[in-house]
């Protein structure tokens, strides 16, 4: 037993993220994803032994790295794996309709789950160029579940006023959520069902099966539903049954923290946020 | 192919890369922090090439140096930055937002579905729609359609064949036989799928040495190679050395003064007029190179390598 008394915001995201993983799903998630990677770790470690894992870019089978390094696509990701999938292998498993979940973030959401990655302001009128997506716009058509994150959700004041990252309408849909400016996807004919789940540094969101739209399931400890709508452009639903997340165990956080040896996990947060500590349970089974 | 004529394909890197035309449709190979083309990115640069259209899914600093030195006149790619090691690849931002450079972002699974179709000699392949992704509105050659065997939806790409193909390989013998170290990347479609390929080899070896290490790219495919020991620097090489964390924040450092500052800062002192041994001493010589290769010593030798260099 560890005797790890309180968790900070990253260790509580960690678990969030894996907490949507059921047991035996196969689960990939793409590259600039840390937070992603050790939640799967953890699933693996507690309540899902039997996800099949394809560790990011460089695809391996199950792998156990001995850290997590800052770059995805580096031989640590490849420590103790049965073997490397080929680029093709995974991205074909994705037409079949055989991943079951899949993380994705945006610099933008939007309340149909639309995620940009690609511009700020589109690319017509750019005013950020971001990386971009890269297998993201078509995996998130094919995967069965989709899990979307971000730790900016904080709206800011810029000289173009208010500006939010979970948002009425992307500027460009790069990865596609439950509707889009061209259609739904039973309209377009998707084959993956969309994304499950949002998970921010404010609360937690599923998608209303009547509008597809974000709805507060879960709030934070320290967050309130105020804090949610000041830093969403559009009025959020709230569920009838609004709770608090679950905190991790501190076994949990002492994986975490084991694993994550470099605090890689850390440097998705904005420094503000990393403040936020939360005490654990002391006696736990 | 010509290249068949040819039983030695070894020649200068300044032969090889000459070969490379402005404007060429130029795919790199590698993708991120792992073993991109990095000695022919910065004699492309030295031979002042330029209009290139990249082809390339995840990249980092092949494609960030490449704006910065204005080689580039479109970016057909999926992603470029630095994950979070250190954000935001700035001299790419930079292009793509002032329209020096023409953004046609794509999508790895439709990447790799245009160069099958170029491998496959097809006019174009049929893949499942992701139509809803403006990604495709980037594109008006990919064309979403019905099928005609069950009507679902599906989008056609048309094959993406470059003119040239840049290849970093571990091995490679004088006729062009390659052995790439997984995970290979899209390299072995970009080789079939393309024109010419140029690859670069941190060592040549002889051709009964690489059949007992059995070659992964066919000597037909390859149009030139060219020896470049640690040619993939500052990104990784494996099992030969790690990826260069020290440069690489020397590097972004560079580039938070703008392309006027980044040239000289960067490019003046590692890319223009810099021979390889030149480069190599400047680096750090010894001493790096044996930290870098240093990664299999230890859980914390490789630990080590993740946690030097600061941006500053």
């Amino acid at each position: 037993m560890s005797h790890i008394s309180e968790c900070v915001i990253d260790e509580l995201f960690v678990k969030l993220m894996s907490s949507t993983i059921k047991d035996g799903e196969v689960i990939f998630y793409g590259g600039s994803s840390p937070l992603a990677m050790i939640a799967v770790y953890l699933a693996k470690n507690t309540h899902a032994p039997n996800l099949v894992h394809i560790g990011g870019n460089p695809a391996g089978l199950d792998p156990r790295p001995p850290f997590l390094p800052p770059s995805t696509h580096d031989w640590t990701m490849l420590e103790h794996a049965l073997g490397v999938l080929p680029i093709d292998y995974v991205f074909d498993l994705g037409s079949q309709g055989r991943i079951d979940r899949m993380f994705l973030s945006g610099a933008q959401i939007d309340m149909y789950g639309n995620t940009n990655v690609t511009a700020i302001g589109g690319l017509e009128k750019m005013k950020v160029k971001l990386p971009g997506g890269g297998g993201g716009a078509k995996l998130s058509c094919d995967i069965k579940n989709g899990v979307l994150w971000t730790t900016r959700h904080r709206a800011r004041q810029s000289s173009r006023g208010k500006v939010y990252t979970i948002v009425s309408e992307v500027d460009f849909v790069t990865a596609v959520g439950h509707k889009t400016p061209s259609g739904s996807r039973e309209e377009l004919g998707l084959i993956g069902k969309g994304p499950e789940w949002a998970i921010t540094n404010l609360g937690v969101f599923d998608f209303d099966e009547n509008t597809s739209a974000m709805r507060l399931r879960y709030l934070f400890p320290d967050t309130t539903v105020e804090d949610v709508i000041e830093n969403t452009e559009f009025e959020p639903a709230i569920h009838t049954d609004l709770k608090i997340v679950e905190l991790p165990t501190s076994d949990e956080v002492a994986f975490i923290r084991n694993f994550d040896s470099l605090e890689i996990r850390k440097r998705e947060f904005p420094p503000e946020e990393l403040e936020r500590k939360f005490a654990l349970e002391t006696v736990r089974q | 192919m010509s290249a068949l004529d040819i039983s030695n394909k070894v020649i200068s890197l300044e032969a090889a890369v000459s070969l490379i035309n402005n404007g060429d449709k130029t795919a790199l190979g590698g993708a991120l922090s792992l073993r991109e083309p990095i000695s022919l990115v910065r004699e492309i640069i030295r031979q002042n090439i330029q209009d290139l259209h990249i082809i390339g899914n995840a990249h980092g600093i092949d494609v960030d140096m490449l704006c910065g030195a204005g080689s580039i006149g479109t970016a057909e790619v999926t992603y470029v930055g630095f994950e979070f090691d250190f954000g935001i690849a700035l001299n790419y931002r930079k292009v793509c937002e002032s329209g020096q450079v023409k953004v046609l972002e794509n999508n790895c699974v439709t990447l790799l579905n245009q160069l099958r179709a170029s491998a496959f000699g097809l006019s174009y392949v049929a893949q499942k729609s992701f139509a809803g992704s403006e990604i495709i509105k980037l594109h008006p050659e990919f064309k979403v359609m019905e099928s005609p065997f069950n009507g679902e939806n599906v989008v056609l790409v048309p094959p993406m064949r470059p003119d040239v193909a840049l290849i970093h390989a571990q091995y490679a013998d004088t006729l062009g036989n390659i052995r790439i170290e997984e995970p290979f990347a899209s390299d072995i479609i970009l080789a079939r799928a393309s024109e010419k390929v140029i690859v670069s080899a941190e060592k040549i070896i002889s051709t009964e040495e690489m059949i007992s290490l059995k070659p992964n790219i066919p000597y037909f495919e390859i149009t030139a190679v060219v020896e470049a020991p640690y040619g993939a620097h500052p990104t990784s090489c494996y099992p030969n050395y790690a990826y260069d964390r020290e440069h690489m924040a020397e590097y972004v450092t560079a580039t938070k003064g703008g392309l006027e500052e980044f040239k000289k800062q960067y490019l003046d002192k590692y890319v223009y007029g810099v021979t390889n041994e030149e480069y190599m001493n400047l680096i750090g010589g010894k001493e790096k190179t044996k930290r870098i290769e240093g990664w299999q010593g230890s859980i914390e030798e490789w630990k080590e390598i993740f946690t030097v260099g600061d941006v500053v």
